[in-house]
């Protein structure tokens, strides 16, 4: 009895001076968590707050990918804008609306929900809250809703820029593609606009684009080994620049290239969405660029619209282009970055046209 | 050396403990509770956050308002039906550990009906009618996918453990080819994969405008109950205990063994498969892929928090409802992840499973007759 006793206590010491013990050294980490501690005092029901909060899909605020990048957008809000910015992490579907609810009530004056899945969520919550401005990230909107502002992109000039890079870049003249299925709108634009934009400086050039059409949905942004495996093999047939989208599944194409490519025989990847220099380390030293689809700036500027009040419902399309070609950029020739630059500015003025369908016809 | 010159001084406990007494059978499991709460406030302060306005947040967000009670009671439905469906199983000393497939089974056998019947006789059917096909046929989805491993047992000693997991995968990746294939939504705008919604006929109506309350958690109690007499007051019941606590003697008391087994694993899955079906008609009208993200397995944790006990699987599924509920409201309130929750959630389970911690750390007696939970696996 007393020994045990005497365990407990002496277990009460030790944890009470780790505490006190740590207490010094988590006192910055401390005062930065006080900085939004503090913020979250404002009352956002109050006129003068300017409240903002997200929702993610089913995933976290640092994934890398979509609900980080949206949450970016906040982050600068919250420097530059003043704005008060919490979010609220999804982990099952059915908590779509509550978890929109939650800022809602809560007095938040803008809702950014992250993903197409939340579509149907965040047009019902618009509905029920006229008063609080929505943004929908990659929603895109048939009808206008005053209060509801999709983002959505044009992929097909994205890829289109990645597909003129790749064409001039490659040097066996057999460039490949690495997408998830072509069912989702997005990853069709991306691909079919890469097919073009390869076609339009380097039509000599053979392309090899393979769609993950032969799994579901709930696998095929997320099957790495298939990336792999699909890039390997057009690597085996000579292909020289691999263009691979599609969340985990492209990263794995990505890995496969920094995996094969060597010194006197480079192989390059181009990403896509963010920069993925930095979300893929791993295939920093073959990443020739990223087509991205900026979510950062769109949401940061819808923010900052309803700010201004200049925010329109309805869709927002967000700004793409090519993403800086970091380790690589003396293997890209001048001739080439100026060619990007003219192809750019004519997918923006309209002069130059991608002819991709929206979406997968039949 | 000091333990056991100490050991032999302590006196050895005269009466054996009264282990049906409800504070009895539930001391680990509440002190259980109340310790992983207590580190998960550290685990909280160790992340930056402030465990007290975070556990406040939680309470907040699980019964702060007629709406949290309402949405508490939205998580817990599917929690007790698969608590019980996996309480019944450990009953029979049956570990079944499938209820994630026979979930979702249940869930899209019973959209199917919702969504399908009607087409097929050429005519409406009418609600009540609707509701208990489609609800029906959701369970026995569920019991046949329950109560194949449980026929493999009986007649092969082929162990339910392995086959319940086997199983859970072919139906997790059936219900994916069917919802992005034959069963998908076939609107245009439509790139998800889930059913189309089911017919008027098959939903059961809401009970209050503008909560999502529903029947199911209603159904859930009353079968908490049923599930209690079942066990407890029926023929049926004696058997699947008796066969559970010890097959040997229940063979010799004159009790069909494998039929117990067959029936013990298919009621188990049918109470997983009600547990689909319910979402699909009472909450979300249509299956949809991920949408059962983890059910059977937290079922298995309710199911040890309450000590296979109907009235312990609903209190423990409460808690677990409450904990996913609230824990909106304490990200809102703290900006901690949210992941904290399934720490805590795994910690009450450690320190059930591990009883010995906690009759450690608090110094209860053991109590003289230990609960079998599973046979097999050498022991």
């Amino acid at each position: 009895m007393k020994t045990r006793l005497f365990a407990v206590l002496s277990f009460i010491v030790v944890l009470s001076m780790v505490i006190t013990g740590c207490a010094p050294a988590a006192a910055p980490a401390a005062q930065a968590t006080a900085a939004p501690a503090a913020s979250a005092e404002v009352d956002c029901t109050k006129a003068d707050s300017f409240c903002v909060g997200l929702v993610t899909d089913v995933g976290k605020v640092d994934d890398k990918s979509f609900n980080q990048s949206a949450y970016e957008g906040l982050k600068k809000a919250e420097k530059e804008l003043g704005a008060t910015i919490k979010y609220i992490e999804t982990t099952d579907s059915k908590d779509y609306g509550k978890n929109i609810a939650t800022f809602a009530e809560n007095g938040y004056k803008v809702i950014v929900t992250v993903g197409f899945a939340l579509g149907e969520a965040t047009i019902a919550a618009a509905k029920q809250y006229p008063d609080v401005k929505f943004i929908g990230v990659d929603q895109s909107q048939t009808d206008v809703i005053p209060n509801l502002s999709g983002i959505i992109f044009d992929e097909d000039k994205s890829g289109y820029l990645a597909g003129v890079l790749a064409g001039l870049m490659t040097k066996s003249n057999k460039v490949g593609g690495v997408f998830a299925t072509d069912t989702i709108p997005p990853v069709w634009r991306f691909g079919e606009g890469y097919r073009a934009g390869v076609k339009s400086v380097n039509d000599k050039a053979e392309i090899n684009i393979v769609y993950h059409n032969d799994v579901g949905l709930d696998k095929t942004f997320v099957d790495p080994e298939w990336g792999k495996t699909t890039a390997n093999s057009m690597m085996d047939k000579g292909v020289d620049v691999i263009f691979s989208a599609g969340g985990k599944t492209g990263n794995g194409g990505l890995i496969a290239v920094a995996g094969k490519s060597t010194a006197d025989k480079p192989i390059y990847a181009i990403g896509v969405d963010a920069d993925q220099y930095y979300s893929v380390p791993e295939a920093q030293k073959v990443l020739l660029s990223s087509a991205m689809k900026d979510i950062t700036p769109a949401v940061f500027d819808n923010i900052k619209a309803v700010k201004d009040g200049t925010y329109k419902g309805g869709n927002f399309v967000g700004p793409v282009f090519l993403a800086p070609f970091h380790d690589l950029d003396s293997a890209v020739s001048a001739d080439i970055k100026a060619k990007l630059d003219e192809v750019s500015k004519g997918l923006k003025d309209g002069s130059i046209k991608t002819n991709v369908a929206p979406t997968k016809p039949g | 050396m000091d333990k056991e010159n100490l050991k032999p001084q302590e006196p050895t406990p005269p009466e054996p403990i009264n282990d049906s007494k409800f504070i009895n059978i539930y001391l680990v499991p509440i002190l259980a509770v109340v310790t992983a709460l207590i580190l998960g406030a550290f685990i909280i302060w160790w992340v930056g956050g402030n465990p007290l306005l975070a556990y406040k947040g939680l309470l907040q967000g699980a019964f702060g308002s007629v709406r949290a009670l309402s949405e508490t009671t939205v998580w817990a439905s599917p929690y007790i039906f698969a608590g019980l469906a996996v309480a019944v199983g450990f009953k029979g000393g049956l570990f079944n550990i499938g209820g994630e497939g026979q979930l979702a089974f249940g869930a899209v056998a019973a959209s199917w009906a919702g969504y399908a019947l009607p087409g097929i006789f050429h005519a409406q059917i009418p609600p009540i009618l609707h509701i208990l096909l489609s609800v029906g046929i959701g369970m026995l989805a569920g019991a046949i996918w329950g109560g194949i491993p449980g026929y493999l047992k009986a007649k092969t000693g082929a162990h339910e453990v392995i086959n319940t997991i086997m199983m859970n995968y072919i139906a997790l990746n059936l219900t994916s080819f069917l919802l992005n294939g034959p069963m998908k939504d076939p609107s245009p705008s439509n790139v998800i994969a889930r059913t189309p919604l089911i017919a008027e006929s098959a939903r059961i109506p809401a009970i209050f405008p503008n909560y999502r309350f529903h029947w199911g958690f209603i159904l859930a109690l009353a079968l908490a109950f049923g599930v209690w007499w079942l066990l407890w007051k029926t023929r049926l019941g004696f058997e699947i205990r008796t066969t559970g606590l010890n097959p040997d003697a229940a063979k010799y008391a004159g009790i069909d063994v494998a039929k117990t087994i067959v029936i013990a694993m298919s009621l188990s899955g049918a109470l997983a498969g009600l547990a689909g079906a319910i979402e699909v008609t009472a909450l979300n009208y249509r299956h949809e892929l991920g949408f059962s993200s983890g059910y059977g397995f937290d079922a298995i944790a309710i199911a040890l928090l309450g000590k296979n006990h109907p009235l312990g699987v609903v209190l423990a599924s409460l808690l677990f409802a409450a904990m996913r509920n609230g824990a909106t409201k304490m990200q809102f309130l703290t900006q901690i992840p949210v992941d904290i929750i399934s720490i805590i959630q795994a910690l009450i389970l450690l320190f059930v499973s591990a009883d010995a911690i906690v009759r450690y750390i608090y110094r209860i007696r053991t109590p003289q007759e230990r609960v079998v939970y599973t046979r097999g696996w050498g022991k």
